[in-house]
């Protein structure tokens, strides 16, 4: 029974809020503008920075899946992507190749080994600098960068080093401006004849679309004279095996060495992994600032609402005291107050979650930028908003519970 | 039913203490209609919120439909005010925003009654005053007779103890005024007790028992011979000490 006489009170409660939120509405949707903007803030700063974080991700994924790079050289950082790729001296050995093959097929998918340099080509009149890339028939599968027209070279063109050529798309344009097909065209590269046989895709990197793609063979009997590599591109199974793969290709090519420990290695192992989690951790480090900014407006929302209850307080005292007259008690008067600003923040919130979602969706669609808006961040943002108001309601609803039903019904 | 013994209530108005109440014993019976009279500061006020719940004395026994009320808390008061007061005040106290219906619904919101039983009531009390075309009007929509009207029937709604009515005629013109005091003696007929708090002399003397209120003590309680008439107009003196 009392129960019962409970539920309905509250159910009054909420019907009497909504009727003195509606009596007012200018000043109830100013009221809930602070909450509204404060949501709306919350859920798309955070979906700007989710959507930094996807972006990221998907650039990341460009570079190949599951992709380990063991390089030549002192270990430097865990970069994937270096800034110079050319004219590194080489030290990885075909032994080391065959060696990483062999880790079995549990752990590698695929290798290709890769060396570069800074290399001139001719078309007729026409000449452009591109990095000249020797690498084997692998390479497109594991960078997952593949020939946009005609293919990719063959392991027979590998075994008879002959010269053909793949051209980066910028290379592409480069030599042949006026978008002429070059498929069985001969370009020269640092003096030697070398048949087109394909065009990569763009990339959208300097490094991958103003190339020249040629078989290691080749690259080593006519350019570099090399036979080490500069690099080895290893594509690991699964995500989940990265880290053990890292390990046994650093202990195995160690061991190889007779070197005790990473720090006199001539070789280092960039990871996949490493560099999403880096990035990762700065875009979620940037979603939390702007969430953290954006939840100071909610606050300032809540105080708006503080003080228009209070104001509000003031101007029903006439009211409050012709209900406490008809037998409204403290705990009456307190939820009606406090139900009325939890509305407010609510609806405000309700609100502003719709036009966090809008303007996410707008910045995505006009900015140009990726947004993800996240059932979290709405989770978050909506229930802070609800709880501001409680938190904001309590001290003018008390004040509303705690007038004396005479002075009040006095008053005005 | 209604049972004051040596109610005193004082204020302090900055340095002075100002005594309310000095003393007032009163007994009311069901089904009575009575007036307090008394000039502007002679307590009655005071005397009204007393009865009404609204205050407490600070000395004395008041005893309502069988129950002390002295040392009770705000929200006992407030329970109470509920079940057993009905309010009709001068200034008329609807508010503006809910519809005739809506207020005098009220009372029965925070008796936790549901709605469908409260809006069956809450329609025959408007009946009753006559307001049955008037239910989804808002009080600024109403002439004052007929707010004064919803605030009737608003205090009627709970089947109150009392009906305390202060100045209920202050706010109306005269024939206004007289259609509502006839309205207070056809409900007293029915068997409501009504309290009739004023200071018009001519309003008074037209209940059958008057209460003169002076100085915070009663000076006189008069009683017209029979209950229910109303034919008397001169007050008779009887000192009840």
């Amino acid at each position: 029974m009392r129960v019962v006489a409970n539920l309905i009170m509250l159910w009054e409660n909420a019907a009497m809020s909504v009727r003195s939120i509606l009596s007012n509405r200018a000043r109830s949707f100013l009221t809930a503008l602070g909450v509204i903007i404060g949501v709306a803030s919350v859920i798309t700063l955070t979906a700007l920075g989710q959507g930094a974080r996807v972006s990221v991700e998907q650039r990341m994924s460009t570079l190949g899946a599951n992709l380990l790079i063991v390089y030549s050289g002192e270990p430097r950082g865990t970069s994937l992507v270096r800034p110079r790729t050319t004219n590194i001296r080489p030290t990885l050995t075909g032994e080391d190749l065959a060696l990483i093959t062999s880790l079995g097929e549990e752990l590698v998918v695929s290798t290709a080994p890769e060396s570069a340099l800074s290399g001139q080509l001719k078309f007729r009149t026409r000449n452009t600098a591109a990095t000249v890339i020797g690498t084997d028939p692998h390479y497109p599968e594991i960078r997952n960068f593949h020939p946009t027209y005609g293919s990719f070279f063959t392991s027979a063109d590998m075994e008879q080093r002959r010269n053909v050529v793949v051209l980066g798309i910028q290379t592409y344009r480069d030599l042949f401006p006026d978008g002429a097909d070059p498929l069985g065209e001969s370009v020269r590269i640092n003096g030697f004849p070398f048949r087109v046989i394909g065009i990569m895709e763009e990339k959208g990197s300097p490094s991958q679309d103003a190339s020249a793609i040629i078989p290691f063979s080749t690259y080593r009997r006519s350019l570099s004279g090399e036979d080490r590599y500069a690099m080895i591109n290893v594509q690991a199974t699964s995500p989940e095996v990265m880290y053990e793969l890292q390990d046994r290709i650093e202990q195995e090519l160690l061991s190889l060495r007779g070197l005790p420990s990473m720090e006199l290695a001539d070789f280092y192992v960039a990871n996949q992994m490493d560099l999403i989690g880096t990035v990762t951790e700065v875009a979620d480090t940037f979603t939390l600032l702007l969430g953290g900014i954006a939840a100071i407006s909610l606050l300032v929302g809540g105080i708006g609402i503080m003080n228009i209850m209070l104001v509000s307080v003031a101007e029903r005292t006439s009211e409050i005291g012709i209900r406490m007259a008809l037998g409204a008690k403290s705990s009456h008067l307190m939820t009606q107050f406090l139900t009325e600003a939890v509305i407010l923040s609510a609806g405000g919130g309700i609100i502003g979650v719709g036009l966090g979602y809008a303007l996410a969706w707008g910045v995505q669609q006009f900015g140009g930028l990726l947004t993800l808006v996240t059932p979290e961040a709405v989770a978050v943002a909506f229930s802070f908003a609800a709880f501001t108001g409680l938190f904001f309601g309590v001290y003018p609803a008390y004040r509303a519970s705690r007038l004396d039903p005479i002075e009040a019904l006095r008053h005005e | 039913m209604i049972t004051l013994n040596d109610i005193r209530k004082q204020y302090s108005m900055g340095p002075t203490t100002v005594t309310a109440l000095g003393g007032v014993s009163l007994k009311i019976d069901s089904g009575e209609y009575l007036a307090i009279m008394g000039p502007s500061g002679s307590g009655k006020s005071t005397l009204m919120n007393v009865i009404g719940c609204l205050d407490t004395p600070d000395s004395g026994s008041y005893v309502l439909a069988g129950e002390e009320v002295g040392g009770l808390q705000r929200d006992d008061l407030a329970e109470i005010r509920n079940r057993h007061v009905g309010f009709v005040f001068q200034v008329f106290n609807l508010l503006p925003r809910a519809t005739a219906l809506e207020n005098v619904e009220l009372p029965l919101i925070y008796r936790g009654i549901a709605a469908g039983r409260r809006r069956r009531e809450a329609l025959q009390m408007l009946e009753q005053v006559g307001l049955a075309d008037r239910v989804d009007h808002l009080p600024s929509e109403l002439s004052g007779g007929q707010r004064q009207r919803v605030a009737i029937a608003r205090a009627l709604i709970g089947n109150p103890s009392v009906i305390l009515a202060d100045e209920p005629t202050g706010a109306l013109d005269t024939a206004t005024g007289l259609e509502i005091l006839s309205l207070f003696e056809q409900l007293n007929h029915s068997g409501v007790t009504v309290i009739l708090v004023t200071h018009d002399h001519d309003l008074a003397t037209r209940a059958p028992r008057v209460v003169q209120l002076l100085d915070g003590t009663v000076t006189s309680d008069d009683r017209v011979g029979n209950a229910a008439g109303r034919s008397s107009r001169q007050p008779e003196a009887s000192r009840c000490e």
